[in-house]
């Protein structure tokens, strides 16, 4: 039989991901497919609306600052800058194991790629908590009825906080998936989540530098 | 290969493009009658001076709910739901979209969103401040009650399900094309929804943001828009242009893309300048991210910003002429027939130009102040999406007709129904150009007689009433035809792409055998489908172990992979549901009530993901 | 119900400089753009005479027929043609034309008009003088006035079309734009930005007086309101000042207690020829008309319907009727 190409590439070198019935012949599958896989790109583009709609929010942050003659208002207290700085500069780390994760998980070993998520998990569990803990904390102090500036700072930090905590659900589902083994949309999952993720951490420091630019 | 389950649960639970393009024709259908009828009363009521058919409060709900339907719920779902559903596809020739189950989620929440936005018709509580929903007038000091809260909830609901379908039909397009099918043999149709799709994809947020802004401004007392409490009224016009006017040019691209595909088949002339065709329908929806502000010449900005902003509106033109120019030419060079589907391109070049035109004008920052918010602006964009928007859509219903449904429509009352909405748009539109500019603004439940505005108004009127005569005309073909028309075959018109290589209606998996593609115009390619017919009798490349498709990479079309796809699934519809009620507690300020609800969007998510697809069918 | 009540708004009827430029400079667009418009169609009809045929020349049986000129077509119309309109346009309309008609430098101007929109009607002020009117502002014939537009509520647009330009009042913004009239006249103006329930009902008269009248009118307006000059009238004077929840609470008349700024100062009200932005006449029987039925001729505006008897109401009329 003639060996028939589609698009450069014979028909019996294609991955083809129903074949695969274990975790290495998954990782074997992943390796042999050319760039990344539809859920990658589907990723993408929730991260660049996700992305674009903090630049909305970041361009009224600022938008709302040219406005006002002090920012923040007087009366309302400037943000704090070192806690916060910190406790980003410990979520930005997890991009790490996701990373970590991903490539495992790429390479069919299923158990250091959950044991990554893990400690990934731990880490933003405990930033998520810190956060909700300190905006909660925040609000006896000023509320976002208090005035524009403080209308855009909560809902600019509520929103990142609500972005960190789908991304640890999303975590959490991904430890009980890989639980019962590797499949390919398991792999493909995996690696989407981690991309998640960077985008999460680097939209958090971006939005924490943006607030904690009303000190300066 | 795979069949589609039937009976009505099939369409429920549905994740076949085409039927999922199917359900979006006939709700923006509805929708479409449905804004029809509002013009058409407040046309009723502008016929004359000082009417009294309906009041003011009625007339501002009648503008805004028009104006709200046609963009939201009847363009852009008709031409990306629609159109970008049923056909982009087949133009790629894949099997489906690369997310079926999130396409059959875009359409339960769009028609949830609209459920949700018609009911504050009928409640008495429907957005009444115009489309574009200027604050303060709509914050909640001088709009108390529900009103504006089922336009934000709702422009927020509504936006969700157009971004899922842009993302979705962005990576259709970039990676579900048939393995071969590279950049620069992907039709120009294809080029339209990627340019439309990137555009809707970066500019709802923005819109997004706004209407939360002014949510949480109504109900839970933030300041976002208060200039008391250092707000700004201009940040929601900012906001809300920076999505505005991209999206205008969003409406308009598909419709380009439709022309591209009509104009081709019935010269039979490949489309002039291709690659400038294809860099301008991009490029017209870049651009237009950067001209925004020219929706606000009369705010009293400074004069520079107001300048560069017309230079770029100025900019934004150039795009739009290439491909008028191009498409002239291809008429000219090739052998027209000027069938239906082609007469109405014919109309909506015509009718473009007019409204581009007038569109330049504005660039002219005095004579936009001039008009601005008058009936010179209303004319301008009339013609340029009734004419230049709506018009392919009703040549593409003509066009894809015999390809939907397997037959022909009726020629000689398709070319009436043509004419009839060809003199009736520019009886209806053509004299608000006039009444414009001397000196009628819009959005007047009424306005005195000494003027001279009377006769104008009655002539467009009684343009109205024609052209929906028209479109009856249209509508009563298209079924009529259904039931008697002519059988159709795979190809009456000689068309171009993919979708023509195979049968009418298109079977559930569309294509049999991977067609081999070495051109944007394939069905011309005739040894590549005598091949095709030779590797389907011989039983190769036909991918018929599951539901399968391949994946190719994203610049050159090269086989990336073969994945399965997700069937029927009851998901989708589950998903639309629980949003749906939250957006209703949300509506009711049931604030926990809604954190239960968002808990079972989670527990439907997981319900969803739980269905992996069956991987170890081997 | 009434008439235009004098004057027109037509952008193409223009009464300054202004507003000459800007027609004018619509006529020449208009002419080019029907000039690209009839390309266009011959361009169409062109192609409908040639159905039928394919190609240009005897190039019929190449597959691109007639593409070489079609790029040539293309790039020429399609970019440089129109690139050249633009610049042009842009030189004349956004340079020449945005020079004379922006808001003027303040001292370049004799005089500074304050427009306040409130729902739904126009508030005028002549900063420097106390002079405060509603719906009917008068100024002087060849005078370069600066129009400061603000807003008591929702945005609103001040527009006098046969004068100049449009701009719009936005809360917390002083916008200008120079007003100026080349001839004596009356010009009829609109709110022209959405404002609310009768945002159509919601116009302005601008009478453009010799400069001599001008000041006498300016100087009037300015005073405090006449003193009922009869019993009926005076009757009519306390009824108007009377309790909470009557005209006073939101209407002012200088020279009285009455303070009310919820609705136009009526100090001068019979000196108007129009009542509610121009939606009825300033006549008597209009007036009571108004007084007991205001939500008939202008449905959700802001002053209820009061329900008088006939002696009361007439003698209410007979004092605003003495508002001279
Ligand atoms: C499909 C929708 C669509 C499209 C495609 C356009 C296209 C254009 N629009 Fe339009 N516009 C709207 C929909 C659209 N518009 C709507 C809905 C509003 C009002 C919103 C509201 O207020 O409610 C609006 C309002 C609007 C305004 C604000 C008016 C105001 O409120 O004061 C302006 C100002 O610059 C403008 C400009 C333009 C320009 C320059 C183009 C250009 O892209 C046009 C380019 C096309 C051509 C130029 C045609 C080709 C011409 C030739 C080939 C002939 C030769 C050319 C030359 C000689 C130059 N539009
Ligand atoms: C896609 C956009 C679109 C379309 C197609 C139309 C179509 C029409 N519009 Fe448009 N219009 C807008 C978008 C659109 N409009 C917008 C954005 C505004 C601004 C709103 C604002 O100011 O906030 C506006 C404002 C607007 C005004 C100004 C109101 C005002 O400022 O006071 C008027 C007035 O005449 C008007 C009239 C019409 C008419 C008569 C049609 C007609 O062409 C309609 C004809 C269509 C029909 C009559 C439907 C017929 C359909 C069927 C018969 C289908 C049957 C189907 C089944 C049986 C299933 N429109
Ligand atoms: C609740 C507030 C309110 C009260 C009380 C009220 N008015 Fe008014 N009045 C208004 C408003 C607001 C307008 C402007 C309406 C418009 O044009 O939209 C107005 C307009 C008018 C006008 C037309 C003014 C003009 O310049 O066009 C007259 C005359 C008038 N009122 C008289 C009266 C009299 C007499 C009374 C008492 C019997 C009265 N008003 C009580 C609010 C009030
Ligand atoms: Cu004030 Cu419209
Ligand atoms: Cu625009």
């Amino acid at each position: 039989m003639a060996d028939h190409v589609a698009g450069g590439v014979p028909e019996r070198f294609v991955p083809r991901t129903t074949d695969a019935r274990n975790a290495g012949e998954t990782a074997i599958l992943a390796g042999r497919r050319r760039g990344p896989s539809v859920a990658f790109w589907g990723m993408a583009m929730l991260i660049a609306s996700e992305v674009t709609l903090f630049g909305t929010f970041i361009g009224t942050y600022y938008y709302l600052r040219f406005e006002n003659a002090h920012w923040p208002p007087p009366g309302t207290p400037e943000p704090r800058v070192v806690v916060p700085l910190i406790m980003v500069g410990i979520l930005a780390t997890t991009s790490l194991p996701m990373q970590l994760a991903a490539g495992a998980a790429q390479r069919g070993r299923v158990s250091s790629a959950r044991a990554f998520l893990v400690w990934a998990l731990a880490v933003q569990c405990g930033y998520l908590a810190w956060a909700i803990h300190d905006y909660v904390d925040q609000l006896h102090v000023s509320t976002p009825q208090d005035n524009a500036y403080s209308s855009i700072y909560y809902v600019l930090l509520g929103a990142d906080h609500a972005h960190v905590a789908i991304g640890v659900l999303l975590v959490a589902w991904l430890v009980w998936k890989l639980a019962r083994g590797l499949t390919m949309y398991r792999l493909n999952a995996t690696q989407a989540v981690a991309w998640y993720w960077h985008a999460v951490n680097l939209l958090t420091l971006v939005v924490i530098g943006v607030l904690l630019s009303a000190t300066i | 290969m795979w069949q589609s389950r039937p009976g009505v649960l099939g369409w429920v639970m549905t994740t076949d493009h085409k039927r999922i393009g199917l359900l979006y024709f006939w709700t923006t259908l509805v929708l479409f009658a449905a804004g029809g009828a509002e013009a058409l009363l407040m046309r009723t009521q502008l016929a004359r001076p000082n009417q009294h058919v309906v009041g003011p409060a009625t007339y501002d709900e009648l503008f805004t709910m028009h104006g709200l339907t046609m963009i939201f719920f009847f363009i852009i779902p008709m031409t990306t739901g629609a159109f970008g559903n049923y056909l982009l596809p087949l133009m790629v020739g894949a099997r489906d979209m690369a997310f079926p189950r999130m396409n059959a989620l875009s359409y339960w929440v769009f028609l949830a969103s609209g459920i949700f936005v018609y009911t504050s018709l009928f409640i008495g509580q429907a957005p009444n401040a115009g489309w574009f929903d200027y604050v303060p007038l709509a914050n909640v000091k001088f709009d108390p009650g529900h009103a504006i809260d089922f336009y934000c909830l709702g422009i927020i609901f509504n936006g969700i399900s157009s971004s899922l379908t842009a993302g979705n039909f962005i990576v259709t397009i970039l990676k579900m094309r048939t393995p071969g099918m590279s950049f620069n043999r992907m039709p120009l149709f294809c080029f339209a929804f990627l340019a439309a799709s990137w555009g809707l994809l970066f500019a709802l947020p923005s819109l997004t943001a706004d209407t939360l802004f002014l949510f949480l401004d109504r109900n839970i007392g933030t300041h976002f828009f208060d200039v008391a409490k250092g707000g700004s009224t201009l940040l929601w016009q900012h906001l809300f242009w920076i999505f505005g006017h991209p999206e205008v040019y969003i409406l308009i691209v598909p419709a380009f893309g439709i022309a591209t595909e009509i104009i081709p088949a019935f010269t039979q002339r490949r489309v002039v300048a291709f690659p400038l065709v294809a860099v301008a329908e991009l490029l017209v929806v870049f651009i237009g991210f950067g001209v925004w502000a020219h929706h606000m010449f009369a705010t009293g900005m400074p004069t520079v910003t107001v300048v560069f902003f017309a230079a770029a509106t100025g900019v934004v033109v150039i795009p739009s002429t290439i491909q008028v120019f191009a498409w002239c030419m291809t008429f000219i060079t090739g052998n027209a027939r000027f069938k239906t589907p082609l007469l109405f391109i014919a109309g909506f070049i015509f009718m473009f130009v007019a409204g581009g035109l007038t569109g330049i004008m504005f660039l002219a920052v005095p004579f936009d102040q001039q008009v601005t918010d008058t009936y010179f602006v209303i004319a301008h964009f009339h013609y340029i999406i009734f004419g230049a928007a709506v018009f392919p859509i009703f040549g593409g219903m003509y066009f894809w007709f015999p390809k939907v449904t397997g037959r022909l429509y009726y020629e000689l009352p398709g070319q009436i129904s043509f004419w009839i909405i060809f003199v009736g748009t520019n009886l209806l539109f053509f004299p608000m150009h006039i009444v414009g500019l001397e000196g009628m603004p819009r959005r007047n439940y009424t306005y005195p007689g000494g003027l001279g505005w009377g006769t104008s108004n009655l002539l467009e009127t009684i343009g109205s009433y024609l052209t929906t005569i028209g479109i009856i005309v249209l509508i009563v073909n298209l079924v009529v035809s259904y039931f008697r028309g002519a059988v159709a075959g795979p190809d009456p018109w000689h068309g171009a792409t993919l979708e023509w290589t195979i049968s009418s209606p298109p079977p559930e998996y569309n294509f049999a055998v991977l067609p081999k593609v070495s051109s944007a115009y394939p069905n011309w390619d005739y040894e590549d489908r005598a091949e095709d017919r030779r590797k389907l009798a011989e039983g190769v490349m036909v991918l018929e172990q599951g539901h399968e498709q391949p994946v190719s990479s994203p610049i050159d079309g090269w086989w990336a992979e073969i994945v399965e796809m997700p069937h029927d699934s009851p998901w989708p519809i589950l998903l639309a549901l629980a949003m749906s009620i939250c957006f209703v507690l949300l509506l009711l300020h049931l604030w926990m009530g809604f954190c239960f609800a968002l808990a079972g969007i989670v527990l439907v998510l997981l319900g969803w993901h739980g269905e992996e697809p069956q991987e170890s069918v081997a | 119900m009434l008439a235009g009540c004098g004057g027109s708004q037509n952008t193409l009827n223009p009464h300054s400089h202004q507003s000459a430029d800007i027609a004018n400079l619509f006529w020449v667009m208009m002419a080019v753009s029907f000039g690209g418009l009839a390309l266009i169609t011959g361009l169409l009809v062109f192609a409908w005479v040639r159905r039928g045929r394919r190609g240009l020349g005897g190039d019929a049986e190449d597959p691109h027929p007639g593409e070489k000129l079609s790029w040539f077509v293309v790039v020429g119309m399609g970019v440089v043609f129109p690139l050249m309109v633009i610049v042009a346009l842009f030189i004349v309309g956004d340079w020449a034309i945005v020079k004379v008609t922006q808001a003027p430098a303040a001292s370049s101007t004799d005089l500074t008009v304050e427009a306040i929109g409130h729902q739904w009607y126009w508030e005028f002020r002549y900063p420097g003088t106390k002079a405060v009117t509603a719906d009917e502002m008068h100024i002087p014939v060849g005078t370069r006035i600066n129009l400061v537009a603000k807003t008591a509520d929702v945005i609103h647009s001040f527009w006098v079309p046969e004068l100049n330009r449009k701009i719009d009042t936005i809360p917390g913004q002083e916008n200008r734009i120079l007003l100026y009239a080349n001839k004596v006249g009356v010009y009829r103006g609109q709110c022209a930005e959405f404002c609310g329930l009768q945002h159509a009902h919601m116009g302005m008269l601008v009478f453009v007086q010799p400069k001599a009248q001008f000041q006498t009118w300016l100087k009037k307006q300015a005073a405090p309101a006449a003193k009922p000059a009869s019993p009926a009238a005076r009757r009519g004077e306390r009824a108007f000042l009377g309790g909470s929840g009557s005209c006073s609470s939101c209407h002012a008349i200088r020279g009285t207690p009455a303070r009310g700024f919820v609705g136009p100062d009526l100090t001068h009200l019979a000196s108007r020829t129009t009542l509610a932005g121009l939606t009825i006449p300033n006549t008597r029987g209009y007036l009571a008309r108004w007084i007991t039925d205001s939500q008939h001729f202008k449905p959700g505006n802001d002053m209820p319907n009061f329900h008088l008897t006939d002696g009361e109401l007439q003698s209410l009329v007979k004092y605003l009727e003495g508002l001279k």
